[in-house]
């Protein structure tokens, strides 16, 4: 499991299954959410993205992922924990990118705050991404 | 005194750097200009910038051995 939150390359299934294996240790909890980003296959101007290129200052990811984790456990009482991997380094189109997994005592607050750590790691995460086309060229997003 | 400056992102790619070491700055403004008088291109970009990983908003005087980072609008995700 990460420790600092990033993973180079994608998120595995064999690491999702592992955070899914565990979900059973946390018997306080009831219901379980989970987000999943892929990367798109986007076709601009013509081209098609083959993979994206995730970079991240790492230290200050650290500094962030536990603000916003801490954020959403504050805002959401019924809350037990939250997960959260992102990716750095290349994830071609149809791999996973972000990981997010929020285990309440009860559906709705996980379902809630498993939509407002995705919209904060969207807002506050320092992490960029090139999109690579299949020709080689690229697009910062 | 020196500051570490590191660039991310476009602007990793626009400055050619990901990384830079600038002697004698006294404050984040001072800094900007140095920046900006080495890659006047920067001026097209918006970013926010961290000092020793915390986002700031300000204009701080800096010491010997401060990182400060120019970040492009965050994309994660």
């Amino acid at each position: 499991m990460p420790n600092n939150y990033l993973i180079k390359g994608p998120v595995t299934h064999e690491l999702i299954s592992l955070f899914l294996k565990k979900i059973g240790e946390k018997t306080d909890s009831g219901g379980h959410s989970v987000f999943i980003g892929q990367v798109r296959a986007d076709k601009i101007n013509g081209k098609k993205v083959k993979l994206i290129e995730y970079s991240a200052y790492e230290e200050l990811v650290k500094v962030e992922a536990d603000k916003i984790i801490k954020t959403v456990l504050s805002e959401f009482n019924d809350v037990k924990s939250i997960e959260l991997v992102h990716s750095t380094g290349n994830v071609k189109a149809g791999e996973i990118s972000l990981f997010v997994l929020v285990s309440a005592g009860h559906r709705h607050q996980a379902i809630q705050a498993c939509s407002k750590t995705v919209e904060l790691v969207k807002e506050k995460l320092p992490v960029w991404k090139k999109e690579i086309f299949e020709d080689n060229s690229h697009e910062w997003k | 005194m020196t500051i570490k400056v590191l660039f991310f992102g476009i602007l990793a790619e626009v400055t050619g750097n990901c990384c830079k070491h600038y002697p004698d700055v006294s404050s984040i403004g001072d800094l900007k200009l140095r920046i900006q008088d080495d890659f006047p291109e920067i001026i097209h970009y918006n970013f926010r910038i961290s000092l020793n990983n915390e986002i700031i908003n300000n204009n701080p005087s800096l010491n010997d051995g401060d990182e400060v980072a120019f970040m492009p609008p965050f994309a994660g995700g």
